[in-house]
């Protein structure tokens, strides 16, 4: 905890001043804190001189939870409720752990169909991002528009696999459903429908005078930092540091599509400050558009259950598997003891490393610009505590 | 200073303008909200709701109380008698199994559709059925068992019955080897194992 220190000030026609710093409270019930965090924010005036966040009300035990199952299957749908504005991509992270603890080769087909649904859920999960910070600054409108198109993703999801937030639809070895049929001409339909609708937000958001005005040069994280911190996703990139994990260190089949991360420029201010993190998000978007075209065209037919285990039972052994998900570096240590359940199961949350980076880039800057920069983060509370 | 301050307001205004065109645009489009209650979304086929289990089918072989990762399903199985005739699956499979009791609690369900699959005989399943919210908590403890209380206690009582005879013929049996005297070929058994 920082200290508070208190001293007298002379003004200059001789009376004092008392002079002291104040500690507030932000959260865990702030709906800026997109959920349950607290931010113990020790002010100056209306000058942040520290911000400690204190986490875990959202805490469930998931790796202890894991250890407990009796096979490796049950896991997923906890890891569903990791991120459960994303929760393919978490889905997609496990399963290719436990896939490559078994050494399994998955048919082409469920590739594709595990790329095509993981960069639509990078849209949805995107889509609520850049929402909810239109609304943590004050634009309201956006935001339903940007809910609107989420319900049509979601659709896809649900006529896929019935469920519309926690999905349980990637399964060691497979999927749980085969594409339903008119599903590709849908998403294609989306895709078409989305690539104007991206413009029309960023004229609408994005080059709107009063969002520049209260995202540009603020919360400033330069490369340097974020690289020391650990940081990655859009947090990193919006840095301007050109890494993105589907492209640097290629998973699944990301290296057939044609496609390249976006970094951060620093058009309306100075590269790394939250404008920058926010349009990597809307930018990113068009890729996964582009990503999920490829992927609609090129999917091949085949079984998609060829290659499920009737039993999962790997050797005993440990693989740490990290894949790039909507908020950035994902990673699965899973440790097999060689029975049918896990014996240990780490995660590596992209927005529990991400949030720990709050401190150092919101002291000296304003309380209203605390919630620009929580917002810019992007943080998912079930994923930070798990 | 005094320039830069108009040219902030200029571009205020410019891009309030821009954004009142586009919601403008939006009045012309139809409108995509559900009036909920009253209008109903028509849900896709494999839409995960609440489970259904049809106990007809049902063979008590225990897979989606393995599956859940939640427990949320609990079954309890007697054995049946072998001169009871259960009936058959709607797959041709025959039942063995009285099933006496099979308990959801849908409050602890987490929609994982993981005891679906398993299911030899496909007679869990979720169905469409979205709106069951209850006041009290214990109304959503589904009990699907087909029994009444008083044939469960039958059944029970039968299969301990069923049991004991079972035990007293094996215990007479026993007796009987014991008191019968030594047969040697019993005890002949090793030259049979290869070496």
């Amino acid at each position: 905890m920082a200290e508070i220190s208190e001293e007298i000030i002379k003004t200059s026609t001789g009376t004092t001043l008392r002079h002291e710093e104040m500690v507030i409270n932000m959260g865990p019930q702030h709906p800026s804190t997109h959920g349950v965090l607290r931010l113990e924010v020790v002010v100056d005036g209306e000058i942040v001189i520290d911000v400690i966040p204190h986490i875990g009300y959202l805490h469930r035990c998931f790796e202890k939870h894991a250890e407990s199952m009796t096979n490796y299957q049950q896991v997923v749908p906890y890891v569903d409720r990791m991120d459960y504005c994303a929760a393919m991509n978490m889905d997609f992270g496990y399963v290719l752990a436990v896939e490559k603890l078994l050494g399994i080769q998955v048919p082409e087909r469920v590739e594709y169909i595990r790329v095509i649904m993981a960069e639509l859920q990078r849209i949805a999960s995107h889509l609520i991002a850049a929402g909810t910070y239109g609304l943590d600054i004050g634009a309201f409108t956006p935001f339903l528009y940007m809910f609107r198109e989420r319900e049509r993703i979601l659709d896809l999801f649900e006529m896929t696999c019935g469920a519309r937030l926690l999905y349980n639809y990637m399964w060691v070895g497979g999927v749980s459903h085969d594409l339903p049929p008119g599903f590709i001409d849908k998403a294609k339909d989306f895709c078409q429908y989305f690539r104007p609708k991206i413009k029309e937000y960023n004229d609408l958001l994005s080059y709107n005078e009063i969002f520049i005005k209260r995202t540009a040069n603020v919360g400033i994280l330069p490369k340097d930092v974020a690289i020391s911190y650990g940081i990655s996703g859009p947090v990193l990139r919006g840095s301007g540091v050109n890494f993105d994990l589907r492209r640097d260190d290629p998973y699944s089949i990301y290296h057939k599509f044609d496609w390249q991360p976006e970094i951060g420029k620093g058009e309306v201010g100075t590269v790394g400050d939250c404008w920058d993190r926010y349009m990597v998000r809307m930018r990113e978007m068009e890729q996964s558009i582009n990503i999920v075209e490829q992927a609609l065209n090129q999917i091949p037919e085949g079984n998609i259950a060829s290659a499920i285990p009737k039993r999962i039972r790997p050797n005993p052994g440990d693989v740490y598997v990290r894949t790039e998900s909507a908020r950035g570096e994902l990673g699965f240590y899973v440790i097999s003891d060689g029975s049918g359940k896990p014996y240990r199961i780490k995660a590596r949350s992209p927005s529990f490393v991400n949030l720990s980076v709050i401190p150092e880039i919101s002291r000296g800057g304003m309380i209203a610009d605390l919630v620009a920069i929580a917002g810019s983060l992007d943080i998912v509370l079930g994923e930070v505590d798990r | 200073m005094m320039r830069k301050y108009f040219i902030d307001i200029y571009k205020t205004i410019w891009s309030i303008l821009i954004g009142m065109r586009i919601t403008f645009g939006h009045l012309f489009v139809p409108a995509v909200t559900i009036q909920y209650p009253d209008v109903k979304p028509k849900l896709p086929e494999r839409a995960r709701n609440r489970l259904y289990v049809n106990m007809d089918d049902c063979i008590g072989c225990l897979q989606c109380e393995m599956a859940c990762p939640v427990n949320c399903i609990e079954i309890e199985t007697v054995k049946s008698l072998p001169t009871d005739d259960l009936g058959t699956t709607s797959t041709g499979q025959k039942k063995k199994l009285w099933v006496t009791k099979f308990d959801i609690d849908i409050a602890k369900c987490c929609f994982c559709d993981l005891c679906v699959y398993p299911c030899p005989t496909e007679c869990i399943k979720m169905t469409d059925v979205y709106e069951f919210s209850e006041f009290d908590r214990n109304n959503l403890l589904y009990n699907f068992v087909t029994l009444t209380k008083q044939e469960v206690e039958t059944v029970k009582a039968k299969a301990a019955e069923f049991e004991k005879e079972q035990a007293a013929k094996k215990a007479a049996a026993a007796a009987q080897a014991k008191a019968a005297p030594v047969v040697a070929p019993a005890q002949q058994s090793p030259p049979a194992q290869p070496s």
